[in-house]
């Protein structure tokens, strides 16, 4: 079966002053229908890179050097412009970060959803205004505030909002970049809440981005971990999060404070994550890894398959191991 | 740190010298100042800005030393175009232009320099006070602040220049620019007190107990002081403009010689029609690349103090 | 009373003080400046009627001859402001100090109109290229001329402009020429424009000095506006537009530039001051007598009926202009709630 999104040796690199940044060095991940795919890391590690790239949202300094991204039938990191702008949206939505900032502050609620919809789906702009009700009475707004303001909304309603507008336009993805970060932990839940049930209500896939494991713990059957712009682990999340095969992920899970065990300071990974400018040779992590052996220092780890739909790049899993 | 062996010296340093902490602070300040004056330099704009300046502000310095004519002394022919003999010609007294703009250039700088200083000390202490005790203070010094500032300065410039005998001397020129030239940095200065009190940290200095004064010094000037220096950039530029604008319209003393005092007796001698084009361009010239060397001053820190401006 | 109605009337209320703060700071500068009745007492021969007269007319004594002190000169001057009776001209003898001042003040209104429309049109849209084309030999050059002509002196600016387009330059005679308004007869009123030759001969009296202080204040226009699109293209709202799949043209013209505006507004209403210091400057050396040229003229020549009176029009004006570009703010940018 062809997966929804094909993400084949992806590399997305920043032009800087001070030389190339190999922000997303040779990632490749598939999402299927119906899916939710969580890509997880730590600040920095190519996550947020990778799904700009599948929308070619990047900065000026930024270009995909190698790879495809294949969306039905067509890859869209090669496709023209004005090709591409009819996909982004109305087939891939995102939400951003912070949607403190996400929306015009000059510009009325009502008004941003419905030029999403105005330019899709060819309606008016007064046409569109009843499927702004739906959308806002979906996410849990009351469509009598609709034309209001942004900065007429509280963080967690502003984050329901963009939500609000990614759907307008009925997409088949939505990639979900830190959807949660900036808010409190109870409207944190709200909010995922809300994902969940609109992927099922809606059969949405989605890719949500996160740095907070319990969030794609919560929301993700399927996750990528993503350490120095590769992949670190990848597969099931329930598998990935019970039985990680790679030394990061288990650094990462043993970082979490058990909330029945000791309260001792638990265990963190020490060091820094690599300059993507010059990254080390071999294995990305082999610095910081307390499993590292000579292999690692001089070459670098392909996938290993260690359970059907589970990989991992570390030499420990290779198959002679 | 070792001190020097003379015990009187030693118990100066123990009495008023700087605690560690005070110390530190000041190396940290001084490394930050020398980071942002090394990329200034370094900046394309800010470098050619420093550079243009470091010309004239030298130039001014060694005028005495230079190989010019007297520039008061009627010694030539009048009205010469320009030649070899004299760059920028000679003027209706036969005073050699050359040597009178580079003479000129150390009354328009000076005053400049020192007005800005009036004004600048002025403005920070207004926008410190209206910004820190708002309420009434606040309110009239911001009306006043106003009025001033809608009043063609120009007019109230002249019309105080008249109220004091239509002859200003030259610290009387300084006093009146610097007196009307802090508004701008007064509503700056408020502004950023008003941002810098609500932030959390001077809460908590205010919880723990810490005084006005101490809030003032510690927590406000620090963060209004590197405002206040950019701002002074600005605010130099506007008084040398001031001063050569009053002098233009013929409001100076008779006798101080600055950019706009030649460009003064240029226009009474009727240069236009005469088509004297040096005796206008060159003073006009110098005072354009001046105010272009601190423009490109301000511009380059901004960008280095605004990191939205610098490339993505 | 809604909030907004609650903001304007403050600013309102503002605005009065500021402007009578301006005509009280206007009459104690204007009589500092010496007494009049000096100039008076000092000239001999003159019959203590005629003298008395004299003092009565310029609003020095009351009707019963008395000398009058400051504070009720104040009053009387107040009165007078606001009724329109302002007394006659010492320098254009004889001429009401209203129709002296009137006038130019339409002449002053119409350089200023002018060059402001043309500032803000080619300053917006060289601002909004050069921040959509950033980096690129347009902006480099655009940049390099703005902050070239960014600080300069109107004054010499206009000297420079005189110099260069009253006459032929070069020995060439297809060179353009203009007229310096010397020539022009001011007194034709300045809206009696049914004469098209009469609007025309304005016109063409009018291009040295606007362009003048076009050129002065488009450069800082040009400046600012660059300056605060580039902020607005980095925020996130400009991404998310671009994740919408709008083309650029749409972002820029739904997004970028109703972001941008704001600031630009609040520059051009802070510059006020400037553009009419401008004015004056530029008016002085073409001789067209608008307000600023009526201002200086009547420093130099100590004319106090109208001075009591001109140098206040300018101030009005800024805080007039200022109001209205708080108004105008107000209006395009929801965010603006307390004063």
């Amino acid at each position: 079966m062809t997966a929804l999104i094909e993400v084949d040796h992806l590399k997305t690199y920043f032009d800087t002053r001070s030389g190339t940044v190999r922000a997303v060095d040779d990632v490749s991940w598939t999402l299927e229908k119906g899916e939710s795919l969580g890509l997880a890391g730590e600040s920095g590690c190519g996550k947020t890179t990778t799904a700009l790239s599948i929308i070619r949202l990047l900065p000026k300094n930024g270009r995909i050097v190698d790879g495809h991204i294949r969306y039905s039938g067509k890859d869209l990191a090669t496709i023209k412009e004005s090709e591409l702008r009819r996909i982004r949206w109305k087939h891939i939505a995102i939400v951003f970060q912070g949607a403190m900032n996400a929306l015009n502050p000059v510009k009325r609620v009502s008004w941003q959803i419905a030029e999403a919809i105005a330019l899709h789906d060819n309606m008016s702009f007064d046409e569109a205004q009843g499927r702004v009700v739906e959308l806002l009475e979906l996410v849990g707004i009351n469509p009598a505030r609709k034309d209001e303001y942004p900065h007429e909304f509280s963080g967690g309603m502003r984050q329901r909002v963009m939500i609000a507008m990614a759907l307008a336009c009925r997409p088949k993805i939505i990639i979900a970049d830190e959807p949660v970060t900036a808010l409190d932990v109870m409207i944190q839940a709200q909010i995922l809440e809300l994902l969940t049930k609109l992927q099922k209500e809606l059969d949405l896939s989605m890719i949500l981005i996160s740095h907070d494991l319990s969030v794609i713990a919560q929301t993700c059957n399927k996750v990528a971990i993503m350490y120095g712009g590769k992949i670190a682990e990848y597969g099931p999340a329930q598998e990935v999060f019970l039985d990680p095969q790679h030394p990061y992920t288990q650094g990462l899970l043993r970082s979490f404070p058990d909330i029945y065990g000791p309260r001792d300071l638990p265990p963190w990974i020490p060091g820094q994550p690599p300059n993507l400018l010059e990254p080390p040779d071999g294995c990305r992590f082999h610095e910081r890894c307390p499993l590292a052996f000579a292999e690692c220092l001089v070459r670098e780890p392909p996938l290993y398959e260690t359970r059907p739909g589970h990989l991992a790049s570390c030499h420990l899993r290779a198959p002679s191991n | 740190m070792a001190y020097p062996s003379s015990s009187v010296v030693y118990w100066f340093r123990r009495r008023f010298g700087i605690s560690e902490v005070r110390r530190e602070k000041l190396v940290l300040t001084m490394t930050r100042f020398r980071e942002i004056s090394s990329a200034v330099v370094h900046h394309r704009m800010g470098g050619i800005g420093v550079a243009i300046l470091a010309f004239f502000v030298t130039m001014a310095l060694v005028a005495p030393l230079l190989p010019l004519p007297n520039w008061d002394a009627s010694l030539f022919p009048s009205f010469q175009d320009p030649s070899w003999a004299h760059p920028f010609g000679t003027d209706q007294n036969g005073r050699d232009i050359l040597a009178r703009v580079v003479w000129g250039s150390r009354v328009s700088l000076m005053v400049g320099f020192l007005a800005s200083v009036i004004a600048g000390v002025l403005g920070t202490l207004v926008g410190l006070v209206a910004g820190f005790w708002t309420g009434w203070r606040d309110e009239v010094l911001m009306r006043i602040n106003d009025i001033l500032l809608s009043l063609p300065w120009l007019a109230l410039l002249i019309v105080l220049a008249q109220i004091l005998g239509g002859q200003l001397s030259l610290s009387v020129i300084i006093l009146t620019i610097g007196l009307t030239s802090w508004n701008f940095t007064a509503r700056v200065v408020r502004a950023q007190v008003l941002s810098v009190k609500e932030r959390v940290f001077v809460e908590r200095a205010r919880a723990s107990g810490a005084s006005g004064m101490t809030i003032l010094r510690k927590h406000i000037f620090p963060n209004v002081f590197p405002l206040v220096f950019a701002n002074t950039i600005l605010t130099v530029a506007v008084a040398i403009l001031s001063e050569s604008t009053l002098a233009f319209l013929g409001k100076v003393q008779v006798g101080t010689l600055s950019w706009g005092v030649i460009l003064h007796e240029a226009e009474a001698s009727s240069a236009i029609i005469n088509g004297h084009w040096a005796w206008i361009v060159m003073p006009g010239l110098s005072l354009v690349t001046v105010i272009l060397g601190f423009s490109l001053l301000g511009y380059a820190l901004d960008e280095i103090l605004n990191p939205k401006l610098r490339e993505r | 009373m809604s909030a907004i109605q609650r903001v304007i009337l403050r600013r309102l209320r503002n605005a009065v003080i500021t402007i009578f703060g301006i005509i009280t700071l206007n009459f104690f500068l204007i009589n500092v400046m010496g007494n009049p009745l000096d100039l008076i007492n000092r000239a001999p021969n003159i019959s203590p009627t005629i003298r008395t007269d004299t003092c009565i007319r310029l609003g020095l004594c009351g009707p019963d001859g008395q000398q009058l002190d400051l504070s009720q000169r104040f009053v009387s001057y107040l009165k007078d402001f606001f009724t329109g009776n302002m007394g006659t001209s010492f320098y254009w003898k004889g001429t009401p100090v209203i129709d002296v001042i009137l006038p130019a003040l339409g002449w002053t209104l119409l350089l200023i109109g002018t060059s402001t429309v043309i500032t803000i049109l080619i300053g917006m849209v060289v601002g909004a290229l050069s921040a959509q084309m950033r980096g690129r030999p347009f902006d480099i050059a655009a940049t390099s001329f703005g902050l070239f002509f960014y600080g300069m002196p109107f004054f010499w600016l206009a000297l420079i402009m005189q110099l260069s387009f009253t006459r032929p330059q070069f020995g060439l005679n297809w060179w353009p020429v203009f007229p310096s308004s010397q020539e022009y007869d001011f007194s034709i009123a300045v809206f009696s424009w049914t004469k098209v030759s009469n609007l025309l001969s304005a016109l063409y009296h009018l291009i040295l000095p606007a362009t003048t202080l076009a050129l002065g204040t488009v450069a800082g226009v040009a400046l600012v506006m660059r300056n605060s699109l580039i902020d607005v293209m980095t925020e996130d709202y400009v991404v998310t537009a671009r994740a919408k799949g709008l083309p650029s043209r749409l972002i820029l013209r739904r997004h970028v530039l109703p972001n941008g505006l704001p600031p630009m507004v609040t520059l051009i209403a802070l510059d006020m001051a400037f553009i009419f210091g401008g004015a004056y400057q530029v008016e002085y050396v073409f001789s067209y007598r608008g307000i600023g040229w009526v201002t200086i003229t009547a420093i130099n020549a100590f004319d106090f009926p109208v001075l009591q009176f001109v140098v206040v029009l300018g101030g009005i004006a800024v805080v007039v202009a200022n109001f209205v570009a708080d108004l105008i703010l107000l209006k395009i940018d929801p965010r603006i709630k307390v004063a």
